[in-house]
């Protein structure tokens, strides 16, 4: 398959859907790929990846702490140190989080330089305990 | 997708197989984030890698249990083991002797059941059940029956019955569902059916020649979970079972070695009287199913000595795996002709029973008819000596930091006295082990971090029981040279023994003592002839030079040859001597003798004394044995002591050993007595 723009980044798509054209598994590719890599290392819990227990965070645990500033300060510690460990392609800005105690929820905005690029990336994750 | 000429296939583990897919992806432009933790790539490659490292761990399992050498499942041992023939030793109930009075009896004769249970006294915390394993009756005389010698046997009995329905069990295996059987206590009896009591009686099959479509014989084997199962011949080999049949199983169940020791019986079952339990012998010869690494190392050995004893090997297996309910720790066996002077024609065994020190005659007996004769080639006649046992004895004296330890010196002297006498349990007390004080310096180290420096005093002993009042002689052996001692410090004895004065029976006196007189170590001991020569027409003058005085010697001349040279005078100060034979003046034809010397040193005595009314020293008699210091042997001659002094018997003979590695060889055991407490003595001093 002859690429005419290279992608610095190309990953598998995790959705799994399919390139209406050619019917080839979709891809995720450059800034798109690094924010799905960044949510998915957030959402992975130590001991989901086989033999690797450090890789991921504490986060689905502690969203089943009492729900207070000082909880938020421990997500955003954890998600800072998530990415700062796995992700060598983002250079992290700021990490927010935010509660929002009567909807039961936090809120974390992330915002971070992908490696030689000048435009900043913000992301939000709404980070909420469903059972 | 680019070609990867780097792709490996011979990694195992996770991580080496999780990078071989990412090296295999570095040849394609498709997907580039393999290298990336978050990426979905790399979730993808975890499944990947996890599934391959999966297969490979159980692939290898699988090679693993194919094998007898690498299976680690016991199942899978005994299949591959079942294989070679060889069916694993079960557990074996320890027997005990007693002998059973029953008073207030009625009747005439009184029988005493099979299965009629004893309770022994607790061991260690727990009171084991025994059982009597035949039916035995005797007559009644004035109201008392006396069973003498019953043998009586560690176990639970336990009965089963089956009924045969080959829609429902195709095989017809009947598994015993206890893994503790005594498998040489199973009796199978068959029932016709359920109408036809008629009762056959089935016996194991060990020798699949024999067998033809009408012997009735059961097979037995170890099963899944240690289990065991018996089954039936096939209507060839062996008598076939027909549906309706009832199979009947009896056996017992022991705990194996736990209850060895076990003494002091009560009678618990009613059988027409009040029983008087007498216990003759605590109980012993128990042992535990036979373990994974045994099974390994024995059915090989099983195999290759073809229900024949010609090797060493093949002797010691078939001993092993005795099917006369002896536990046995272990086997030595060694041709005659290893003697010295050889015995050409005989096989020598020395075993070692679990839990006594030797077996009895009759079980000698046993074993030999039984066991051995049956399988030996007919012209080696076995003979099986009981083992020699050298006792070491430790005197340790320890230093430790008191500052690094909270235990007391008398809780660390507990706890070396245990470690020592764990270390006897382990890695002596079997033929062919070596004691080597380093190895106490070892284990006294480990015990506790706050001991500073150890030493020890490494002594060996011998013990004998003396038939009272009758005149022998008693060799001991203790497989090491031993030290010259001076008095008091030399071989000793303990306890006093009592003695007739001058062997008249008239003054008995009651504390005699043995103790060493090493001989003076200067002189010339002997003269050995190497060459007789020849046409010696009188006796040569023999002249004794070497850097000491006063020795001579004179030769005896017998046809012309010289038969033999004897020292009238060792001297004294020679630490080198030298012979010179010189032909007596006249005698022109006589040549050719050479003949070397042995400086003294090689013997001591030992002489016997006691202290009389007015407490002096006083010997009684100067020559009662002889010290061989290289070979280190000890004989006592004409020993005739009318009793020793303790409730056992026992005279004990210490020696101080040349060596503090002492090997054993043959029928020797090299052990510290586990029974006597003077046997390690642990001093300990605070820092």
């Amino acid at each position: 398959m002859a690429n005419t723009i290279q992608n610095r980044y190309s990953d598998l798509d995790l959705t799994f859907t399919r390139k209406p054209v050619s019917g080839d598994i979709a891809l995720s590719t450059n800034d798109q790929a690094v924010i799905r890599s960044v949510r998915n290392l957030i959402l992975t819990n130590h001991y989901e990846r086989p033999f690797h227990p450090e890789i991921g965070s504490n986060i689905s645990k502690m969203l089943f702490e009492p729900i207070s500033p000082l909880t938020a300060n421990y997500l955003q510690r954890e998600i800072e140190d998530t990415i700062n460990n796995f992700e060598p392609r983002v250079k992290l800005q700021q990490v927010v989080v935010q509660v929002a105690p009567d909807q039961n929820y936090y809120s974390a905005i992330i915002s971070f330089f992908i490696n030689n690029q000048v435009q900043p990336i913000t992301m939000n994750l709404t980070l909420q305990r469903l059972r | 997708m680019a070609a990867n000429n780097n792709i490996q296939i011979s990694d195992l583990d996770f991580d080496s197989i999780k990078n071989n897919l990412k090296t295999f992806l570095r040849g394609q432009n498709t997907f580039k984030d393999y290298d990336f933790e978050g990426s979905g790539l790399s979730v993808l490659l975890d499944v990947l890698a996890y599934n391959t490292h999966y297969n490979a761990y159980y692939l290898n399992m699988v090679g693993n249990e194919m094998f007898l050498d690498t299976a680690a499942l016991r199942s899978s041992v005994v299949s591959h083991a079942k294989l070679l023939n060889y069916t694993p030793t079960s557990a074996i109930a320890p027997v005990s002797t007693i002998n059973l009075t029953v008073t207030g009896v009625t009747s005439p004769s009184l029988t005493l059941p099979k299965f009629t249970s004893f309770k022994s006294e607790a061991v260690d915390g727990v009171n084991y059940t025994f059982v009597t394993n035949d039916i035995k009756t005797v007559s009644v005389v004035a109201g008392t029956a006396t069973f003498p010698n019953v043998s009586i046997y560690q176990g639970q009995p336990v009965s089963l019955s089956y009924t045969v329905d080959t829609s429902t069990n195709l095989s017809q295996t009947f598994s015993l569902p206890d893994v503790q059987i005594d498998t040489t206590t199973i009796i199978v009896q068959v029932q016709q059916s359920i109408t036809n009591g008629t009762l056959s009686t089935y016996t194991l099959a060990d020798n699949v020649l024999q067998l033809n479509d009408t012997s009735q014989v059961f097979f037995l084997q170890e099963g899944s979970l240690g289990l065991y199962e018996i089954y039936f011949g096939d209507g060839i080999l062996g008598q076939s079972l027909i549906d309706g049949n009832i199979v009947n199983v009896s056996y017992l169940v022991t705990s194996g070695t736990a209850s060895t020791g076990a003494n002091n019986f009560v009678l618990l079952d009613s059988i027409g009287g009040t029983g008087i339990v007498n216990s003759l012998t605590s109980a012993s010869m128990g042992g535990d199913q036979e373990s994974i690494s045994s099974i390994k190392y024995q059915a090989p050995k099983s195999y290759a000595a073809q229900g024949r004893a010609v090797t060493f090997e093949d002797y010691i297996t078939a001993i092993q795996q005795n099917k006369l309910n002896f536990g046995i720790d272990s086997v030595s066996v060694w041709g005659g002709e290893d003697n010295v002077p050889p015995i050409y024609g005989q096989v020598f065994i020395s075993i070692k029973p679990a839990g006594q020190y030797a077996l009895t005659d009759n079980q000698k007996n046993q074993l030999i008819v039984d066991v051995i004769k049956p399988l030996s080639v007919i012209t080696v006649q076995p003979t099986i000596l009981d083992p020699d046992y050298t006792y070491v004895k430790l005197n340790v004296s320890v230093v430790y930091d008191q500052k690094k330890t909270t235990l007391t010196s008398s809780q660390i002297s507990d706890s070396i006295t245990t470690a020592l006498q764990s270390y006897s349990a382990s890695q002596l007390n079997t033929f062919n082990s070596t004691f080597s004080l380093g190895d106490v310096y070892s284990v006294i180290q480990q015990v506790n971090p706050s001991i500073i420096s150890s030493s020890c005093k490494v002594q060996v002993q011998k013990k004998i029981y003396p038939t009272l009042d009758v005149s022998k002689q008693y060799i001991l052996n203790y497989g090491v040279p031993l030290n010259r001692g001076v008095y008091s410090s030399g071989v000793n004895s303990t306890p006093t023994i009592q003695y007739y004065k001058n062997d008249i029976v008239v003054t008995l006196l009651n504390d005699v003592y043995i103790e060493e007189i090493p001989f003076p170590s200067s002189g010339v001991q002997s003269v050995s002839i190497l060459n007789p020569g020849f046409n010696y027409s009188s006796i040569p003058v023999i002249t004794i030079t070497g850097d000491g005085t006063g020795a001579t010697a004179v030769a005896t001349v017998v046809n012309g040859q010289v038969t033999s040279i004897t020292v009238t005078n060792p001297g004294i100060n020679y630490t080198q001597a030298f012979l010179t034979i010189t032909n007596a003046s006249g005698d022109t034809t006589g040549s050719s003798c050479s003949a070397y010397l042995t400086l003294q040193g090689q013997y001591g005595s030992l002489r016997s004394y006691y202290y009389d009314g007015n407490n002096i020293k006083t010997v009684l008699n100067p020559n009662i044995g002889v010290i061989d210091y290289y070979n280190g042997i000890v004989t006592l001659n004409n020993f005739n002591p009318t009793n020793v002094n303790n409730s056992l018997g026992q005279l004990t003979i210490t020696a101080n050993p040349e060596s503090t590695i002492i090997s054993s060889s043959r029928n020797r055991i090299v052990t510290i007595d586990p029974y006597d407490p003077t046997s390690i003595t642990v001093s300990v001093t605070a820092k």
